[in-house]
């Protein structure tokens, strides 16, 4: 063969042509069932609407190791490409998959652009640097997640797309999240501050023993500790810019939880209660390992200058955060009751259950 | 640049002794000022996009973020396998990060799905079975990213964040052609066969990151890269021109980290060239042959006839569709040239070491 650059004639051209294959086009009779119409919605073309017909069929079980697409013209003989270790519905599945799916994606933020940094002026002091300290927790908790959801999206088969196109766009938030804190924290000539102390984060990576499992404390135990940051973030920031960084994580957090409520929920029914006592007695020896991380003070003592004002105020700003600690840990109990866990607040580890008690008026 | 006014003020002695602790603030008084982000610029102004300041070798294996304080006794639950930056990085990489949040689009609203008419059944069934294709083959550029992602240290942040970023695009990918398959009287078609014939390794079983990025971002993507540029000539509407060009955009962005990465192995770690040709190697066969499917021009690829009947105008007129076809391999080919030099690794190309069957495609076009 010479050289690309050097020419050839057309005569020589036309030898060197390989000779088309014949056509087959028997793909074209090849599909389970034609004619089918999704409707377009109030919303556009939803992926709830193209679930009709047996494109829509869930089933309980998937067995297919490849990528087949649910409801595609199967093919005798193709190898497997993967041993999926998450096959089963339950094992996965929340109804709203679909519906959370497309609000991630109308919901989308750009940090560089939705937040207005400019108007952001540097708080006073160790005001600065317990801000700095919060978002690096959130960026930490973000980061945690994102290598959790990393570490299990593979796993999924190819039968329950829903639930793998919605956790990419809880991956994507999670970038955006670590971004997003990171950025404010630098923001004004500060560095990062002190990583997490990584109990609870340790229980997310480490997890083996499946998706429902990781669920458990990515979306029991961790998420709603988030979620709260976020929420008084947004009520004790000081300027219009960072109350919308943390509402717009908020609302991150929020769709988040919904899919893992959902998920928990739905896991729990179908599997019946013994498999709800082997999520209660898991939750166990974790919840000593959130009493660990509710004593170390860091983000604590951060918070409470954060929302006192100063370190002048850190007394003040400690009695909200004790109001805090103890909203995280009564909705845990009352979301670990909604997903069909039965535990009462009484069976808590004793670690957490002093954050039950009433916080004394001053 | 903020200064701190205070160190040992009254108020934290005041503290102290109402038993709060505030170690953390001290070792944030005292850590070093970074510059401080410009908030004029969407990018962290710390980076010059070489990543000066990145460590070399990673020791952070408690998942913490870059930069974050490490304490003492906290448990090492990263075990990442990539910890050196010459393992994952590539220039410029937090602009493609930013590109890449602020170009996002739903697959749900922005094509303007009002616009597909009824099609006669041979053309529909084209659409159809193309868009099958990528209904599959989409997601494998985010299950292998996803994979990577919790392997490697967190402190190669912007690597991390464009992958996360990648997982979100192929999930669109996937749903929108899926859509499509759905929306107009057809059906999901015939599913590819992504694993007969493929010689070496292929995306799914990579277990480098640079056999993983050469594979799927170069050589993969960069052909379906091409297929989304000409969508132009194989849509029936404006949503599928829509499609095809929005998915191009990602598309193109997720060419150009390999690009960059690529450049930056060549660059920084010349000791792994031969190595990474070999990867150009193995992918070159699959190109040429068509084995693993993932070209859906190649030569062999069941939707190689549907992309005939699309271009040609209808089962009819596929030879018509085959001319064009063999056209966008050639152009398939050269712009996989035009990323090699990119990259730094076009020498293959002037010595000969390239496939035979890619010359020869450029040349019979």
């Amino acid at each position: 063969m010479p050289p690309l650059d050097e020419p050839q004639s057309a005569s020589e051209v036309e030898a060197e042509k390989p000779a088309l294959p014949p056509l087959s086009l028997d793909w074209m009779q090849e599909c389970l069932e034609w004619g089918t119409k999704a409707e377009l919605g109030p919303h556009g073309l939803t992926a709830r609407a193209i679930n009709i017909g047996i494109y829509g069929d869930i089933p309980d079980e998937w067995e297919e190791m490849t990528r087949m697409p649910r409801g595609a013209y199967p093919v005798e003989g193709v190898p497997r490409i993967d041993l999926y270790s998450l096959t089963k519905k339950a094992e996965l599945w929340a109804e709203n998959s679909p519906e959370l799916y497309e609000e991630a994606v109308q919901r989308r933020w750009i940090a560089a652009i939705d937040i207005a940094w400019e108007s952001i002026p540097p708080l006073p002091g160790e005001v600065e640097l317990a801000l700095c300290q919060v978002c690096t927790e959130l960026s930490h908790h973000a980061m945690a997640e994102g290598e959790t959801l990393g570490n299990w999206l593979h796993r999924m088969c190819y039968g329950y797309h829903e639930v793998k196109n919605f956790l990419a766009t809880q991956a994507f938030d999670s970038a955006r999240h670590v971004e997003a804190f990171r950025k404010r924290a630098l923001l004004h000539g500060h560095s990062m501050g002190l990583e997490n102390p990584g109990w609870v984060n340790r229980r997310m990576l480490e997890v083996r023993g499946g998706w429902t499992e990781a669920s458990l404390y990515l979306y029991l135990m961790r998420g709603p500790l988030t979620l709260l940051l976020c929420r008084y973030g947004e009520a004790y920031a000081g300027t219009a810019a960072e109350k919308k960084l943390f509402r717009l994580a908020l609302q991150d957090k929020a769709r988040h939880l919904a899919y893992g409520m959902s998920h928990l929920k739905y896991a729990i029914e179908k599997k019946g209660s013994g498999y709800a006592l082997g999520l209660k007695r898991l939750l166990i020896g974790a919840e000593q390992d959130l009493a660990k991380e509710m004593q170390d003070p860091v983000l604590w003592e951060a918070l409470a200058i954060l929302i006192g004002g100063g370190l002048h105020h850190i007394e003040a700003g400690m009695a909200v955060v004790k109001r805090l600690q103890q909203q995280y840990l009564d909705e845990y109990v009352r979301r670990i009751q909604w997903v069909g866990i039965e535990k009462t607040a009484e069976e808590l580890a004793p670690g957490l259950q002093e954050y039950l008690a009433p916080v004394a008026s001053s | 640049m903020a200064t701190m006014d205070r160190t040992l003020s009254e108020e934290k002695i005041a503290a102290r002794e109402a038993g709060y602790s505030l170690g953390w603030l001290d070792q944030l008084e005292n850590r070093r000022m970074v510059p401080a982000v410009d908030s004029s610029d969407a990018m962290d102004s710390s980076d010059d996009g070489k990543g000066a300041d990145l460590p070399e070798w990673s020791s952070n294996l408690t998942a913490r973020p870059y930069e974050a304080i490490p304490r003492p006794g906290i448990p090492q639950i990263g075990a990442y396998s990539f910890r050196t930056k010459k393992e994952v990085w590539g220039y410029n990489l937090r602009k493609l990060y930013e590109e890449a949040v602020s170009r996002q689009w739903s697959s749900a609203t922005d094509v303007p799905w009002h616009t597909v008419q009824p099609l006669p059944d041979d053309i529909e069934a084209a659409e159809c079975q193309l868009a099958t294709f990528f209904n599959e083959v989409e997601f494998v550029a985010a299950d292998v990213p996803g994979r990577f992602i919790s392997t490697m240290s967190p402190d190669y942040l912007d690597t991390r964040l464009f992958l996360m970023s990648q997982i979100m695009d192929e999930s669109r990918h996937m749903e929108v052609f899926r859509k499509r398959a759905l929306m107009n009287g057809g059906g999901l078609m015939r599913r590819v066969d992504s694993s007969t014939g493929v010689v070496g390794s292929s995306t799914d079983n990579a277990r480098d990151f640079t056999e993983m990025s050469s594979r799927l971002h170069i050589v993969g993507e960069g052909g379906v890269l091409t297929l989304f540029r000409v969508g132009e000539l194989m849509a029936y509407n404006d949503a599928e021109k829509t499609i095809y060009r929005r998915a191009a955009q990602d598309e193109a962005r997720h060419v150009a980290f390999g690009i960059l990465h690529l450049r930056y192995m060549s660059e920084s770690v010349p000791e792994r060239r031969e190595e990474i040709h070999t990867y150009f190697d193995e992918a070159e066969i699959r190109q040429a042959t068509g084995a693993g499917g993932e070209n859906p021009a190649g030569s062999n690829a069941l939707t190689s006839e549907a992309l005939a009947v699309l271009l040609g105008g209808g089962k009819d007129k596929v030879d018509e569709g085959r001319k064009i076809l063999l056209a966008i391999r050639a152009r398939q080919v050269k712009e996989y040239f035009q990323r090699l030099k990119s990259a730094g690794y076009d020498d293959r190309i002037h010595n000969g070491r390239v496939n035979p069957a890619l010359l020869a495609a450029v040349k019979n076009a």
